[in-house]
């Protein structure tokens, strides 16, 4: 029984190491402030009556969706060529944009809601660094639901955590 | 007992558990009641005893046993909506003797939860109610139902996307989390005369509500001010205050049972963990847990635990001991929600919502068949 037990610490001992070795913080996204001392996002716009991310005077894809690593709200460099792409849009256009973020299927599902809305945030806030007016950037988040592709397994995954535009006619 | 502590450890290394220590389960048989149960008289009688067997063996404080055997005798009539109740002891005094109104079934449920009261002293969840999604119509509706798994009522039927249902403490009200306007709204829900309000609809995302123990307000994760944060709002949708400031994700709020803080899942330091505000502000305090990702936690009614869902390859239930800091894995599933017991929870695996008895390790599948069956939520 002994032994058991000291096999047993042994094996948990090894697991917590693994897993404090594993569990990186996350990295910083583009909001300004240090640890302690961020106070807030963007505030959002009032919604706009009539229009959200799948109604029919919302035209979807018309830009690229905005790719996210697991459990990550953080917009890559490489990603962040797509929102200068929105940016660059926006600029030249009145219209307004709804950010749809998504996860894939991991994850529980309250959580993966409030992932899903971090995540078209921090590509709303993105945006703003870019000089888009937050005004006309609303964010919705749909959690796991709706995949870009029904599958499991990483492909289906990676294409699911994602950030998508909609802009309103 | 070696076997059975080797076969536990195994199980917990098989799936990978990071648990600070062994979860281990007492079960102490010695601590049942024994009673005996004579079938009930009367025209009801029959479909009464048989829902308060159920009761009482799924309350998990009694044995049921001969007469000869039992220190207490439980017998009774049903008939004409009425349903008259006694239970007495060795001597033949009676200690409860009461008659209830009602359908059997019913009044069945409240005869229950007045023996577990009389004989224990311990709250009953016989004559509870749990809501749940259910994926049975091809979208996320909620349902009611029985503690039991009966009377499945379909609460919602808003053909996109309903989630995240809570019961006001009083069983009166349901609130959820619907995508009826495109946005996720909270919906309150009268659950008597089936009317519905939208009552948050701030710009963003809206979700996640959980009523405080005196029914008055709601937390909640709002999104309006630019990042997913933790907010107390009146129960009718009025006055939102808001508790947290971080870089990271609030979700899933549960309140203390004096109404006093909040424990909730946010992931500003990495994977979601768990944190305890108080309910009118201040700063989140960690809550170690031993666990790289912990969500969706439920407080028990008694205060002295919480109960979440850890990842631990698939997903688990664990429940941390507040007092001793214990943390224990109890069963493989989600969304774990004390019942007014604080002894047993209800979970999703999926497939079916399972209520366990966290004493005895007793898990029984009481929803299942109703497609995908998710965030099981409880009334106290």
């Amino acid at each position: 029984m002994e032994t058991m037990k000291k096999l047993f610490t042994l094996g948990v001992v090894a697991l917590l190491v693994l897993t404090l070795n594993s569990c990186k913080k996350k990295e910083g996204n583009q909001f300004a402030g240090m640890d302690g001392d961020y106070v807030s996002g963007t505030p959002l716009p009032d919604r706009i009556d009539g229009a959200n991310f799948f109604s029919g005077n919302v035209t979807r894809g018309q830009f690229s969706p905005v790719q996210f690593g697991y459990d990550s709200t953080s917009v890559s460099d490489t990603e962040l060529m797509k929102v200068e792409q929105v940016a660059t849009a926006m600029k030249s256009m009145k219209n307004t944009v709804i950010i749809a973020g998504f996860t894939d299927e991991r994850g529980t599902e309250e959580y993966n809601r409030g992932l899903g809305e971090k995540r078209a945030q921090a590509v709303r806030e993105s945006l703003i660094s870019m000089g888009v007016s937050g005004g006309r950037i609303q964010t919705v988040s749909f959690g796991k639901e709706m995949p870009a592709d029904p599958g499991s397994g990483e492909a289906a995954w990676a294409l699911n955590r994602r950030a998508e535009f909609g802009v309103v006619k | 007992m070696l076997i059975k502590r080797v076969a536990i450890l195994l199980t917990l290394l098989s799936t990978g558990l990071q648990a600070e220590e062994a979860a281990t389960i007492t079960i102490r048989k010695g601590e049942a009641t024994s009673v005996s149960l004579k079938t009930l008289g009367g025209a009801d009688g029959a479909a009464a005893t048989k829902v308060l067997e159920n009761d009482l063996n799924l309350s998990g404080w009694f044995s049921i046993t001969p007469p000869e055997r039992a220190t207490y005798s439980i017998a009774g009539t049903a008939a004409g909506g009425s349903l008259q109740g006694q239970v007495a002891d060795q001597r033949g005094s009676m200690v409860l003797q009461k008659t209830y109104s009602g359908d059997p079934r019913t009044a069945a449920h409240r005869f229950a939860d007045d023996i577990v009261e009389t004989l224990t002293g311990h709250k009953g969840i016989a004559s509870t109610k749990i809501a749940f999604v259910s994926t049975r119509t091809g979208r996320k509706e909620i349902y009611t139902a029985d503690y039991d798994g009966a009377n499945v009522k379909q609460i919602t039927n808003d053909g996109s996307i309903s989630v995240a249902p809570a019961i006001s403490p009083n069983g009166s009200k349901l609130a959820y989390t619907g995508y009826q306007s495109g946005y996720a709204d909270i919906y309150l829900v009268d659950l008597a005369t089936g009317s519905r309000n939208r009552i948050i609809k701030f710009p963003g995302t809206n979700s996640g509500a959980a009523f405080s123990p005196d029914g008055g307000r709601i937390a909640c994760s709002l999104s309006k001010d630019g990042n997913p944060e933790l907010y107390v709002v009146g129960a009718n949708g009025s006055g939102a205050r808001r508790l947290t400031s971080t870089r990271g994700v609030e979700s899933s709020p549960t309140w203390s049972p004096d109404g006093s803080q909040i424990i909730y899942s946010s992931d500003e330091r990495g994977g979601p963990q768990l944190f305890k505000i108080g309910a009118g502000g201040g700063s989140g305090q960690l809550i170690s847990t031993g666990y790289g990702y912990c969500t969706e936690p439920s407080w028990s009614p008694d205060g002295r635990r919480v109960a979440f869902t850890v990842r631990t390859g698939g997903f688990s239930i664990a429940v941390k001991d507040l007092q001793s800091g214990a943390t224990s894995v109890l069963a493989a599933g989600e969304d774990p929600a004390w019942g007014a017991s604080s002894r047993h929870l209800i979970f999703s695996t999926g497939s079916s919502i399972v209520l366990l008895d966290a004493l005895n390790g007793r898990q029984v599948p009481i929803i299942t068949g109703l497609g995908k069956v998710t965030e099981p939520t409880w009334s106290r």
